[in-house]
């Protein structure tokens, strides 16, 4: 009898208790989702998010990986065509074309349609976002819009007045370069431009809104027209015949432009949200901020953006959209931008009196209704990495004219005629 | 002993092979075989359904490059300036540091200093000291009174390619130097006790054991940093990003922002094919001449 029930132990109750334990461990298996992203400030931590998410979430698990600015896109690109893409990752609008073009996006329609925070999310964000298909792969994150940096004190000195147009900008700019201590050497200079990689923003501000246009309504090319070659004379100029931005114009990054501001080096520039922190720390109330100066055919600024997009290649789409979702959430997004420096995406974060009262925030929001983008074509992230800053940089050693210039960016973009 | 069994001997040195030799094939050859056969298609990353056979084309098309040139000739600048200063100054060490002086064993240590350098510190650390703004270059030479304003080294593109050069030359003249050091310690002293004897001069004796005694190791030191010159990147990339303009762009510089910021892996692998076929004509052509050389310094 003992024998008996020990062989029914062992025979079925046993493996019916293992059996059932181990579909139990797996109705709880933990879903991770990778997720790439990245910070102008290295110091700054998604931990808090995570923990809160995995909180409201269990069985979902964030493995979050912070990847350096300068290698993101080609990490991406190539983890992509290697096929092991993270599941979300943080994408740049400009990106997306390209992302598009090698299926590695998944449309988010069906998921945003069923979001109920879809509705507190700025509209021009999804408009902006959204595909020339149609179709919203992209998940809002932040947004910068970016905007004229100044030295209050200096405008003050020199009694001078904020510029609101392209030759007011001109004027202050050729008053603030100046030489301070008498050495016969110029100290400060009215416009820190940045000439390398990055620096298409500054050109777009002042090119095309003097009558240049990458690709018109009509799919042509609008760079080659007298006005726009003048335009981009104009802004080449600026380095070459009135020297009011530095010798070293040529390869400034971000790291020149912002240091050049802080050591009072420059005297303007321009840039967003996510340097207003480090500026201030050193420069107090004497930093102030306006929107950049309008152009003979109006106002343009650069809307910078950041999405997440769930990839293509993930198993757990579901679970990503969620953190995308979470995100994106008020509540969510406004602490994201605590570590970011930059703009909520959400309406109902615009509202808050901290937001209104802040002089960096008031000019990105005034910068808004003139705020744009890069057009959607797969060929402008190459433009950025690589065909603009070396070709720009050539025309301010003087090595090409602005036509010159013009029509190597139509090539890039039509090929040749 | 049967056909059979010799047959098993032979074979079972190879099976021991094996592992290695698949591993080397694997890490070694895979890529290059990859990288040639990019070079011959259209490897465009982001257009996947258009990466097809296109035969010469990236090699015709290399032809009618302006860039490419640029980087031709660049990157024989470089390595000309590169060699030429790292070798000067290795050998002025190596024969310092052959001297007897009571810090001699500190001075040996530290001059690898730059050679240790992880080559990013070294970029940073050089396009810090270049800043048009705040390097410390443009402060002591305008302090010196040689300069009257701070001059922007890596922005101007006279300069960009010449300032790298003198970058990487304080990086990599420690090898040459220790190179040269064990060389010289290899010649044994009675060589020049009898030169001494025969009266000849501190030139003579330079020139007719030092330098003589010297030639395999300046050949292999030569030959090794020629390569190694070619091919670099990152210090090139860090301290410029290949400009301004063109102004630093190298055939390793232009294929990597070919490949990364253009995506074109298909034009990047051209022109690593064409690199790596100059390095190897090149220093074919030289290992020929140098061994010619000794030939007939032996007979």
């Amino acid at each position: 009898m003992k024998r008996w029930m020990m062989v029914l132990f062992f025979g079925l109750v046993l493996p019916a208790l293992i059996f059932s334990g181990g579909a139990k461990e797996q109705k709880a298996e933990v879903k991770s989702v990778r997720f790439w992203y990245h910070f102008d400030n290295p110091e700054t931590s998604v931990k808090p998010l995570i923990e809160k998410f995995e909180r409201e979430n269990p069985g979902v698990k964030i493995q979050a990986e912070m990847v350096a600015w300068d290698a993101y896109f080609q990490k991406l690109m190539t983890s992509i065509a290697g096929g092991n893409p993270p599941d979300v990752s943080q994408i740049k609008l400009w990106w997306q074309p390209q992302l598009v073009e090698m299926k590695a996006l998944t449309p988010l329609d069906d998921y945003i349609a069923k979001w109920p925070g879809r509705t507190d999310v700025f509209e021009k964000i999804w408009e902006l976002t959204r595909h020339t298909d149609g179709k919203q792969y992209l998940m809002p994150l932040q947004m910068v819009i970016l905007y004229l940096y100044y030295r209050a004190d200096m405008f003050k000195e020199l009694g001078l007045k904020v510029p609101s147009t392209r030759d007011e900008f001109l004027d202050v700019a050729k008053k603030l370069t100046r030489d301070t201590n008498g050495d016969g050497q110029i100290d400060v200079y009215g416009f820190g431009i940045r000439g390398g990689r990055g620096g298409h923003d500054f050109w777009a501000t002042f090119v095309l809104s003097s009558g240049a246009e990458i690709i018109t309504k009509e799919g042509k090319s609008g760079l080659t027209t007298p006005e726009a070659i003048a335009a981009n004379q104009w802004y080449i100029d600026l380095f070459r015949v009135h020297k009011v931005s530095p010798p070293t114009t040529p390869t400034d990054g971000f790291n020149e432009i912002i240091a050049n501001m802080k050591s009072g080096k420059t005297a303007m520039t321009i840039h967003h949200l996510g340097s207003a922190k480090g500026l201030v720390d050193v420069l107090g109330d004497r930093i102030s901020a306006a929107p950049v100066p309008r152009g003979t055919k109006g106002a343009w600024t650069s809307f910078g953006d950041e999405e997440n997009g769930v990839l293509a290649a993930s198993k757990v789409k579901d679970e990503a959209f969620k953190w995308c979702a979470f995100l994106a959430t008020a509540e969510n997004n406004a602490l994201w931008q605590k570590s970011s420096g930059q703009i909520s995406i959400n309406k109902s974060n615009g509202q808050t009196k901290e937001a209104q009262e802040n002089r960096f925030m008031k000019a990105s929001v005034e910068s808004t209704p003139f705020a744009g983008v890069l057009p959607a074509h797969p060929k402008v992230a190459e433009f950025v990495e690589s065909v603009w800053p070396a070709t720009m940089q050539r025309a301010f050693l003087g090595q090409i004219t602005s036509e010159q210039m013009m029509k190597i960016f139509e090539e890039h973009f039509f090929g040749k005629k | 002993m049967s056909q059979e069994y010799r047959k098993r001997v032979d074979l079972f040195p190879y099976f021991l092979l094996s592992p290695a030799l698949i591993i080397t094939l694997l890490v070694i050859f895979y890529p290059i075989i990859r990288t040639f056969t990019y070079s011959f298609m259209q490897y465009i990353l982001w257009k996947p359904t258009e990466i097809k056979f296109i035969g010469l084309g990236n090699y015709l098309k290399i032809l009618e490059d302006p860039v490419f040139w640029i980087s031709v000739q660049n990157t024989f600048i470089w390595i000309v300036g590169v060699i030429s200063l790292q070798l000067l100054l290795g050998f002025g060490t190596a024969l310092l540091l052959n001297q007897k002086f009571f810090w001699r064993g500190i001075a040996r240590s530290l001059v690898l200093i730059p050679w240790v350098t992880p080559s990013v510190i070294t970029a940073l650390m050089w396009r810090w000291m270049y800043d048009g703004n705040r390097g410390v270059i443009n402060d002591l030479l305008v302090r010196a009174g040689i300069l009257s304003s701070y001059f922007p080294w890596l922005a101007n593109d006279k300069t960009a390619l010449y300032a790298i050069i003198l970058a990487l030359m304080w990086q990599g003249f420690p090898f040459f130097a220790i190179m040269i050091l064990a060389g010289l310690q290899a010649i044994p002293d009675t060589l020049y006790e009898a030169a001494e004897v025969d009266g000849a001069s501190m030139v003579q004796k330079f020139t007719r054991i030092t330098l003589p005694m010297l030639v395999p190791v300046l050949f292999t030191s030569l030959m090794l940093r020629i390569i190694w010159v070619a091919n670099s990147l990152d210090i090139i990339y860090i301290m410029t990003g290949g400009g301004p303009g063109y102004a630093t762009h190298t055939l390793p510089v232009y294929s990597y922002i070919r490949a990364y910021k253009g995506m074109d892996f298909g034009y990047a692998s051209t022109i690593a094919v064409i690199l790596t076929l100059l390095i190897t004509l090149f220093v074919s052509i030289y290992v020929r001449k140098v061994l010619r050389t000794e030939d007939r310094g032996a007979v």
